[in-house]
């Protein structure tokens, strides 16, 4: 089977634009949590999220916009840099060998509210006609499967939060088996739209705003968590069968090593140790290591009362005594919780730890809950920590985990 | 403004063209336009002149298709309202 190479990066997010930048924020502790500004005249009461403030780059010509939901231009804004950073040249010839794999929970949310606004609000009777090719789920891939000029595979997965932990895994696992030679993976999310954050404000998950501080709103295994905070994404991997890497004289970023996909099957909401459990040790068999092996865990530690306590239980069932060596972060304390990008930008921070050493904390971790006994590298990154192989969890609403295994090249 | 001159302006906004490039007997497809850009161009021009062009799928070629489109609609709709 072959091996799978890492050789490119690309995240936006609301810790800025670029994989470098979004991880020396992470490693930094810089939030990039504040009050929520929707785009509509409406405001949510005391609701923070990690919002994408800047200014995005102009990544496609005007004409095309109409084409692009924010979550397919997110979408691009991140692919563009992995296949740059690549050196895959976009002007090359079709590649048939060559497919998108992307991740994504809501789609196009704010396509779909802005029809909406039309019809029951403006009273219009029609909506913008490309409505449904700017908001379908399977945008982003179709956009950059066109602009890479990727004729293989193109794959959109939906599985709420773990979307695009699943779009890299089952690209691991079709670039292994042969199906393709390189595929760009990842995941975006543009979910902060007065619908879909009402929404999940009637579920009573989110975080409650910290009003001195919203930045540190989100404060996973601490015993003051109150929730998680949600945010919007793009993150990317250009991933490459080894010998589709090394005959072009690629440099090889990583490895991805192992992954493991499993569904608690017994509650929509309630997370389940064993069946995270059963990711995590899928991932370490596909991988070939040991448990010692993993020095550091990049958490899905959303910051739910319920889902840190139990990735903390399932950490344990997989690792026993282990545990205890393990470092553990959540990186969503900064950047919140992306939904269908969430484990493709953690997963692009868990390479960038790996690569240079450095854990970046779980931020604002003042108050920890004793109940969550583990090293969640509270505050403070740690530098010169020499690991070679690090897991990136993801657990979502349906039952889905997924962990994904990185270690150094060899 | 006629309707050629609001045709031709949105046409240039939108596919980021000089103005005086668009001309009556221009090529949508010379201008980089294609049947997803000429579909949403229609739509705006719907709600510029505030008329409905129904189901009518006709073949756009030129600038000037487009204006006749419109043109048609325009009228049905004035004689509506007369």
């Amino acid at each position: 089977m072959e091996r799978v190479v890492i050789t490119g990066l690309g995240a936006i997010s609301a810790l800025g634009l670029g994989a470098d930048k979004n991880f020396e924020q992470a490693f930094a502790g810089q939030s990039g949590i504040d009050y929520l500004n929707l785009s509509i005249n409406r405001k949510i009461e005391h609701c923070v999220a990690a919002q994408i403030k800047f200014q995005l780059p102009e990544m496609v010509k005007r004409a095309e916009l109409s084409l692009f939901d924010r979550f397919a231009m997110l979408g691009w804004i991140a692919a563009s840099e992995a296949l740059r950073q690549s050196g895959i040249s976009q002007e090359s010839t079709l590649l048939e060998n060559s497919g998108v794999f992307w991740g994504t929970g809501i789609g196009g949310a704010q396509t779909l509210e802005n029809s909406y606004v039309d019809l029951f609000i403006e009273g219009k009777n029609q909506v913008r006609p490309l409505s449904i090719i700017a908001g379908m789920n399977n945008s982003p891939a179709a956009q950059i499967a066109m602009k890479c000029g990727f004729g293989g595979t193109v794959n959109t997965y939906s599985s709420a939060c773990v979307s695009s932990a699943q779009a890299i895994g089952e690209a691991y696992r079709h670039i292994r088996h042969g199906y393709a030679n390189r595929i760009l993976a990842g995941g975006s999310e543009a979910q902060l739209t007065f619908g879909i954050v009402s929404a999940w404000e009637s579920m009573r998950v989110l975080a409650k705003a910290r009003p001195a501080q919203p930045e540190q709103s989100c404060r996973p295994f601490a015993a003051n968590r109150t929730g998680l905070v949600l945010g919007e994404a793009g993150a990317a991997v250009m991933l490459e069968s080894l010998s589709s890497a090394q005959e072009r004289g690629a440099t090889i970023l990583a490895e991805l090593a192992g992954y493991g996909s499993s569904n608690d099957a017994t509650h929509m909401t309630n997370p389940n140790p064993a069946g995270q459990a059963r990711a995590m040790e899928m991932a370490l068999t596909t991988a070939g290591l040991s448990r010692s092996d993993i020095a550091y865990i990049n958490a899905h530690g959303a910051g739910t009362p319920a889902g840190d306590l139990t990735e903390t239980d399932s950490i344990k069932r997989v690792f026993g005594y282990h545990a205890n060596n393990l470092m553990i972060s959540s990186t969503k304390s900064v950047h919140g919780h992306a939904l269908g990008a969430a484990a493709a930008l953690e997963f692009v921070l868990t390479v960038q730890a790996l690569r240079s050493g450095s854990i970046p904390p779980t931020a604002f971790l003042t108050e920890p809950d004793p109940m969550c006994d583990l090293d969640y590298v509270p505050v403070q990154g740690r530098s010169n920590q020499p690991i070679t192989a690090a897991m990136s969890n993801s657990f979502a609403f349906g039952g889905s985990n997924a962990a994904l295994i990185v270690t150094k090249f060899r | 403004m006629t309707t050629f001159e609001t045709t031709a302006k949105l046409l240039a906004e939108r596919l980021e063209v000089d103005i005086n490039t668009v001309q009556p007997e221009t090529e949508l497809q010379s201008l980089g336009a294609d049947s997803l850009s000429i579909m949403e161009l229609i739509f705006d021009l719907e709600e510029e002149f505030k008329i409905s062009l129904g189901d009518e799928r006709p073949s756009l070629v030129t600038v000037q298709d487009i204006v006749n489109h419109i043109d048609k609609y325009i009228k049905l709709a004035a004689e509506k309202t007369a």
